[in-house]
């Protein structure tokens, strides 16, 4: 995953790409309401941060330069001053809230939209989707790219209405009060701009760069600690500790040369501002001087050259951000958009239903048939994997794939189960192409048993109830008691309770394959697909196993990856793979004696006692 | 075992964690002295810019007397109106000038003060991940370290970095402005003063609270992020059993509970900046409408009017802030506990008195070695004796569990035994130096690791001048996985590990044991490590290494007969204690635990065999 970052982050470009953008606006369309809402409270409050100096100036105009001029004290005017500030005051604090109310309103629901979307959308995308993206890339998706857009369009809408109505509102106010001023006030506002401009994007770019040096620090961590053992035992440690230095050290020195550039932004400004209000002072104090203007006035606009800071800084850093939000939009587009390259044909769609809702009515029972006609097929990337082949399977015969890796084994499984389809040629199921089917039919009757069982977080109840979500407790122990599962769920203190961890972390491998053969009898499937294990339980796990198989079989269509001996033996047909063909087939005991690619296979995986014992 | 860390300190002494925050500034203290000693230098100058807006109003256009500091205001007398103005901005800028530098060299001190501590705390944290024990990485959960090293670390460093920095800030900021503020007004400083420990109370009171819902929210996220890991990575299942819409609508649980959590802390935090801010408008008017008072009764000037209007921004907004800041500090202390957690468990070496370097030839001697964890109320092996002459080849057989691993990692040391004594050529394990005991008994674990680096690297890890040499190679070919590589469409340069390409089990394994022969070692180790590859490359591996080292001790666990049957002695374990050894031919005539083994494995022959009659 952490590599992934580093190729997205060097992503960069420089244009700003509105097809893209539109289509990301196009979620914040349902949130009209709060956006509009948003911004009424933002402008306002805009305009009341613009006349809050002035009733300070009002104050020094109105009620104290008169009194000393006449050198009296007449105070008739303070409960208006009053009741202007706290007028003021309450209606800034509701702006507030209402601000911060719905920006946070819309960057919430647009992730929620956008998350939402992208899941749906991901349920969708076939197998062969899955197969050549990483989970980390999807992950991201959903987490920082969706947090990050929601994040910058919320936010950076609200902050640049602020920022364009506080700034417009400033410099109609500022004309009207006194155009010189303004003027001189005005000078400093493009060099603020430039000043920002440069700092924000360089600023921005040093920060990314130095999460490059984070995320490899953390994958440098993750790796001593997985790695720890490995580490010791092979006394890496001196080596291990350099490496990693080197890579804190150009952290410490990154991040103090990015603290020393961000270090210079702030107080250039300060000055910049030193020097505009300066030159308000001079200006503004000859006037005063001269009676062209009152004090008020001149305390006005010293103040009013603080308040262009915050709205350019403002936009400067949204822009910044804006233009890097653009690869998280890119992105997110990218995985919405991805056309599912296997997916029903509307025909199929009206009668049996989509992916989400089943028209289970039409569903014609399933026998277990299954046909390969001429059928050939080749992954996206890479060679010919099948070529004209073809296979008639009657139902409830069970079918051992054998041979080498690469031979073509997974590829026929993935084809049953309509992960993937044929290039060529069509898979018959009850002498129907299954294109002519939902892929709702198919895999309402299809069980599929992972080489490496995967499970899900939540309790074993659950992760067995997977196979038939309407099941009652009774049916998911019946189906543990069926696969011989049920005695050692119960030696667990919670039983059925237990919680599985993350993937199942919290069960051994035997365990879990044992619960995963439980899921696929308790859906009752009439296809069954099995990939074996070939990790090494103990020799008693490995029997509870073999019997727990024997009985999964039993009166199904099964294709099994085979490699376990017994599993063999017992299937109706062994069909002998190499380069994508058939070059054997039949029953073991027809294929050991054939003495050929059998029996060479298996005397080299199963031990000269084998041989011996079966030339007896 | 030791138990999990999460699990052993759930609350760290607060004393300790504050005590520990300061000591691990360790020797940077001056350069967080003089980052402090600028910082009190720039809120004063800052403290001095309303002063020159009292200069202009009252001294210049009045007449009135100026409260500019006198160094100032000798530098700033000018003979008309408009020079004396034109001096006053002129020494404006001069001043606002020193202080842009000044915080420039701030900014560059406490940079330089916080990186370099956290520069120290990761290589330090690292280290000891390193060499805390096996016991320690048995257990470890990699998610909730990994956080500790990253999020906690990234705390902290923000705490001294940032937060010290900026408490101490606004403590100036406060305490010069009311100490500028108590020389022009005693009672409208006062005044100025009433509300703003109100402001400080409130804001950290409220972020004190808060904090549990930043927890809420977060726990939401990470089970709304866990749900999509799981159906990512689970695609497989979710297809094969057609619950695509079971995954999308409890995915719109989980997203809906998230958003909500997340929009309540949202109106929470507008509920704070509204309320807070209403309370400092309060003070501000109060301060405005008292000054209004003064000036027209002439108790204070106008300039000095305008200056207090300036003082109690100063002061008010930073109070707020101080109080966030403050009530945010536990966040910095928890994290300091986690790290502490880590950091203070005494690793492998606290102990360690072995020194001695022996030449290293083979022989291996168990005298009556038991063995049990830290948490364990049983031994996990019992009375183990046996003793190996240097050059032969010993299979390890029984069920999970019966401590085959375990003996093995006493040998590496990985563990250490409590009774007994393991000799190697006549020295105690124990007396001789760890590493350069570890660099002469290999060992292979059954699921080894991969680093993230090219085939070749990983293979010439243990001696990085070997890269690019013949011998990565050489004992690639050993291993069997030579012919595997050069299929790699970049051959020996793929990465592998989490980043690189993925290898199977088998090619895993064969990389390991590639990587462990590239220097020959007097005893090596294989636990379980030829599991995941076939019997026929097995074979050729073995004897391969028969061969090439005919002189070395070899160790091997494993469940297949097969194996076993070759060595030149079988221990069989069984409960943690050896209950047979001897040859396989030796082995088989006895009824014991080995022929039970024996006959389940070669039952599939037998039903073969039964097969063939029935038809």
């Amino acid at each position: 995953m952490n590599e992934e970052l580093f190729d997205e982050e060097s992503f960069t470009s420089n244009k700003i790409d509105w097809n893209v953008w539109q289509k990301i606006f196009a979620f914040m369309k349902p949130l009209k309401k709060p956006i509009l809402f948003g911004i009424l409270s933002m402008s306002f409050l805009a305009i009341t941060d613009v006349i809050y100096p002035y009733i300070s100036k009002y104050a020094i105009d109105e009620i104290i330069t008169p009194n000393l001029i006449a050198e009296t004290s007449d105070l008739s005017k303070l409960p208006f001053f009053i009741g202007m500030y706290i007028f003021l005051a309450l209606f800034q604090g509701i702006l507030i809230y209402l601000f911060i109310r719905f920006a946070g309103k819309i960057q919430v629901e647009l992730a929620y939209n956008i998350r939402e979307k992208a899941f749906h959308h991901l349920q969708e995308l076939p197998f062969s989707y899955y197969d050549r993206t990483r989970t980390g890339w999807i992950m991201a998706r959903m987490t920082a790219d969706s947090r990050n857009l929601s994040d910058i369009l919320s936010w950076g809408l609200i902050d640049i209405t602020w920022s364009v109505v506080l700034m417009v509102f400033l410099i109609i106010v500022m004309f009207l009060i006194n155009p010189i001023l303004a003027l001189i006030t005005m000078a400093v506002v493009p060099f603020m701009v430039l000043i920002s401009i440069y700092f924000r994007k360089r600023i921005l770019k040093a920060h990314r760069s130095i999460r490059k040096v984070n995320s490899k620090i953390t994958g440098a961590f993750n790796e001593g600690l997985t790695g720890a053992i490995t580490t010791k035992t092979l006394v890496l440690e001196d080596a291990n500790f350099k490496d990693f230095d080197d890579l804190t050290s150009d952290m410490k020195v990154q991040s103090i040369r990015a603290a020393l550039f961000h270090g210079l932004y702030f107080p250039s400004i300060i000055f910049l501002i030193a020097v505009g209000t300066s030159l308000i002072y001079y200006t503004g104090g000859n006037m005063v001087w001269d009676l062209t203007i009152s004090v008020g006035t001149l305390y006005l606009f010293t103040h009013y050259v603080w308040a262009f800071f915050d709205p350019v800084n403002n936009i400067a850093s949204i822009f910044a951000r804006f233009q890097q939000a653009q690869a998280s939009a890119e992105r997110i587009v990218s995985l919405i958009e991805t056309e599912p390259d296997i997916q029903d044909s509307p025909e199929v769609i009206q009668k049996y239903g989509t992916l989400f809702e089943y028209n289970q009515d039409n569903f014609e029972p399933l026998k277990g048939e299954v046909e390969f006609r001429n059928v050939s097929f080749k992954y996206q990337v890479g060679e010919q994997v099948l070529t004209n082949f073809s296979l008639k399977v009657k139902a409830g015969e069970s079918i051992a794939l054998v041979g080498r890796t690469g031979a073509g084994k997974t590829t026929i499984v993935n084809l049953i189960c309509r992960f993937y389809q044929p290039t060529e040629g069509e898979i018959l199921i009850d002498g129907v192409d299954y294109k002519e089917r939902s892929m709702g039919w198919l895999h309402a009757n299809l069980g599929y048993v992972l080489q490496s069982p995967h499970l899900f977080s939540g309790s074993v109840m659950e992760n067995i109830r997977y196979g038939k979500l309407e099941a009652t407790d009774d049916e998911v122990i019946a189906a543990a008691k069926a696969v011989e599962a049920h005695d050692f769920i119960m030696r667990f203190e919670k039983g059925y309770d237990t919680e599985c961890g993350e993937g199942g972390s919290r069960l051994s491998v035997g365990q879990k394959q044992l619960v995963s053969f439980a899921r696929a009898i308790l859906a009752d499937p009439k296809i069954l697909v099995l990939d074996e294990a070939t990790s090494s339980v103990d020799t008693e796990t490995e029997q509870l196993i073999q019997t727990a198989i024997n009985k999964l079989l039993k009166g199904r269509t099964s294709f099994i990856v085979a490699h376990r001996l017994s599993t063999i033996v017992h299937s109706n047909r062994i069909l002998v793979l190499e380069d994508g063909e058939v070059i054997e087939e039949g029953t073991h005991s027809e294929l050991i004696r054939a003495h050929k690619h059998y029996y060479q296979l298996y005397t080299n995986q199963y031990s000269e006692e084998m041989l011996e014992l079966s030339k007896r | 075992m030791e138990k999990t860390i999460t699990k052993e300190k759930p609350k760290h002494p607060m004393g300790r964690s504050l005590f520990l925050m300061f000591r691990w500034i360790g020797k940077q203290w001056p350069l967080l002295i003089l980052a402090f000693g600028f910082l009190y230098a720039i809120q004063y100058l800052r403290t001095l810019v309303p002063l020159f807006g009292q200069h202009i109003i009252d001294a210049i256009l009045k007449g009135d007397p100026s409260k500019l500091p006198p160094f100032l205001l000798n530098l700033v007398q000018g003979g008309t109106v408009k020079q004396s103005l034109l001096m006053a901005a002129l020494m404006m800028v001069a001043l606002e000038f020193i202080r842009s530098t000044a915080i420039i060299a701030r900014r560059a001190l406490s940079a330089i003060f916080a990186e370099r501590i956290a520069y120290n705390l990761r290589n330090n944290l690292y280290r000891q991940l390193q060499n805390l024990d096996f016991g320690f990485h048995a257990h470890a959960e990699t998610g909730d370290i990994i956080q500790r090293a990253t999020t906690d670390i990234e705390a902290y460093r923000h705490f001294i970095g940032d937060q010290i920095i900026e408490v101490m800030r606004l403590i100036f900021l406060i305490g010069i402005t009311i100490w500028q503020m108590s020389k022009l007004n005693t009672n409208l400083t006062l005044i100025s003063l009433i509300i703003a420990p109100i402001i400080f109370t409130v804001a950290a009171l409220y972020f004190g609270k808060i904090k549990k819902m930043f927890t809420v929210v977060e726990e939401n996220e990470a089970k709304m992020t866990t749900h999509v890991q799981e159906n990512v990575s689970g695609a497989r299942v979710v297809k094969a059993f057609a619950n695509e819409a079971y995954e999308v609508n409890k995915f719109k649980g989980l997203n809906r509970s998230f958003t909500d959590s997340d929009f309540l802390l949202t109106k929470k935090m507008a509920v704070f900046w509204s309320m807070t801010d209403m309370i400092c408008f309060v003070q501000f008017c109060l301060t405005a409408v008292f000054g209004i008072i003064y000036t027209t009764d002439g108790t204070i000037t106008l300039g000095i009017y305008t200056a207090f209007l300036a003082y109690s921004g100063n002061i008010i907004w930073p109070m707020r802030q101080l109080g966030r800041i403050i009530g945010d500090f536990s966040k910095a202390t928890v994290s300091v506990g986690r790290l502490d957690d880590v950091l203070c468990k005494s690793d492998e070496y606290v102990q360690e008195k072995g020194i001695l370097k022996p030449e290293i030839t083979g022989s291996v001697r168990f005298d009556n070695v038991s063995f049990r964890f830290a948490d364990s109320t049983y031994h996990q092996l019992e009375g183990i004796s046996f003793a190996i002459n240097k050059g032969e080849t010993v299979a390890i057989i029984g069920k999970t569990g019966s401590g085959k691993s375990t003996l093995m990692n006493l040998l590496v040391r990985l563990l250490d035994y409590q009774e007994g004594t393991i000799y190697i050529d006549d020295y105690p394990i124990t007396e001789i130096e760890k590493h350069y005991l570890r660099q002469n008994v290999g060992i292979i674990l059954q699921e080894p690791f991969l680093f993230s680096k090219t085939v070749e690297e990983n293979i010439g890890i243990a001696d990085r001048n070997q890269r690019g040499g013949p011998r990565v190679q050489e004992v690639a070919k050993i291993a069997r996985v030579h012919d595997d590589i050069v299929q790699f469409e970049k051959g020996y340069q793929t990465l592998v590990g989490e980043r690189g390409v993925t290898l199977s089990g088998g090619q895993k394994q064969r990389v390991a044991i590639a990587r462990m022969l590239l220097k020959p070692k007097p005893i090596l180790i294989f636990d379980d490590s030829l599991s995941a590859v076939d019997t026929e490359t097995d074979i050729q591996i073995r004897e391969a290494l028969k061969k090439e080292w005919k002189n070395s001790t070899v160790f091997i666990i494993t469940h297949r007969i097969t194996t076993a049957k070759e060595a030149d002695r079988i221990l069989v374990l069984d409960q943690g204690k050896i209950v047979e050894t001897g040859r396989h031919q030796d082995l088989i005539k006895t009824k014991g635990l080995y022929r039970k083994i024996w006959d389940i494995q070669s039952k599939i022959d037998f039903q073969l065999e039964g097969g063939d009659d029935h038809e």
